[in-house]
């Protein structure tokens, strides 16, 4: 099926090899399995999050116009990456490296924000071994921090890709799953705000 | 085969790429989520039951707009996506159950 001109990049690059295809739909079966590792992450907090022994409780921890900035900063990244994957089915290659930078910029001001944020706490008497509730506090939110991190090295190593060989079909599906992998951190940055810190918050 | 041609030629008219405003839409909803579910928990007041119904329910509303309309689910050819999400919350869903309701029994 080849309805394109030679040279040219075909309609939806990262759908077009078979290869490319197969790495988009593994990747949503990553992404299924990753939801059960959040998942039971998320329960190992619910069960515990009221099991506080010396250490501070939630709602004096916790302050949130902090949570609303880290929160400002994924929701925009998550937009940025959706106008990346914009740019790469225009077949954009300066404006999808532009806007992948710009994600992970954003991506990097969320995580010096959260390691602020722990460190802080450490500070307040809310080290990893305090409690039942800081242990599964930290786990499930250094998890996400650590999934950040992850998606800041490996889409920084994407962007030099896409600058030294351009978009191909090869390098496409890579950009494609990049954008999918960033929206699922934010994804799961909502449940945690909403779970971990609002709930929180509420005595 | 000139018509088979012609057809080929035609192909990439039909399809329509993306503009930008049903993301923008969709941040635009995602924000005023957050605010609603950030301004509910900052007023107080309201009875707690009914303060976690809203905050639970902008954030699966929220996370339903994002995966919708950033990551495609919405589009054609995201049945083994959705199968595999699905998969994914029924098992999160029997682990909350779980550790809220039989955890401290």
């Amino acid at each position: 099926m080849s309805a394109h001109v030679e040279g040219q990049l075909p309609h939806e690059p990262e759908k077009a090899t078979l290869e490319g295809r197969n790495k988009v739909l593994g990747f949503w079966l990553f992404l299924g399995g990753e939801t059960v590792l959040f998942g039971t992450l998320f329960s190992a907090f619910l069960a515990l999050r009221h099991q506080v022994l010396d250490g501070p409780p939630a709602h004096e921890l916790f302050s949130l116009p902090l949570v609303a900035i880290a929160t400002a900063l994924l929701l925009t990244s998550s937009l940025t990456s959706v106008f990346a994957t914009q740019a790469l089915h225009r077949h954009d290659n300066k404006k999808l490296i532009t806007w992948l930078i710009v994600t992970v910029l954003l991506g990097l001001g969320f995580l010096c924000l959260e390691i602020y944020e722990f460190y802080h706490y450490v500070k307040e008497g809310h080290g990893f071994t305090t409690s039942a509730f800081s242990s599964s506090f930290y786990t499930l939110v250094g998890f996400h921090g650590a999934h950040v991190a992850l998606g800041i090295v490996w889409i920084s190593l994407l962007i030099g890709q896409l600058a030294k060989k351009g978009l191909t079909v090869v390098t496409a599906p890579k950009a494609y799953v990049a954008g999918l992998y960033w929206h699922f951190i934010d994804v799961v940055w909502v449940f945690i705000f909403t779970v971990v810190y609002l709930m929180g918050k509420v005595v | 085969m000139s018509s088979n041609h012609s057809a080929e030629e035609k192909r990439p008219v039909r399809h329509k790429l993306e503009g930008p405003q049903k993301a923008i839409v969709s941040f635009i909803l995602s924000v005023l989520l957050t605010l609603i579910a950030f301004a509910t928990v900052a007023s107080g007041g309201i009875n707690t039951d009914f303060i976690y119904i809203i905050l639970i329910g902008c954030a699966i509303l929220q996370v339903f707009v994002q995966m919708a309309v950033w990551m495609h689910m919405k589009d054609r050819g995201h049945a083994y996506a959705t199968v595999a999400i699905l998969f994914g919350v029924f098992i999160v869903f029997t682990c909350v159950i779980m550790a809220e309701y039989w955890a401290w029994w």
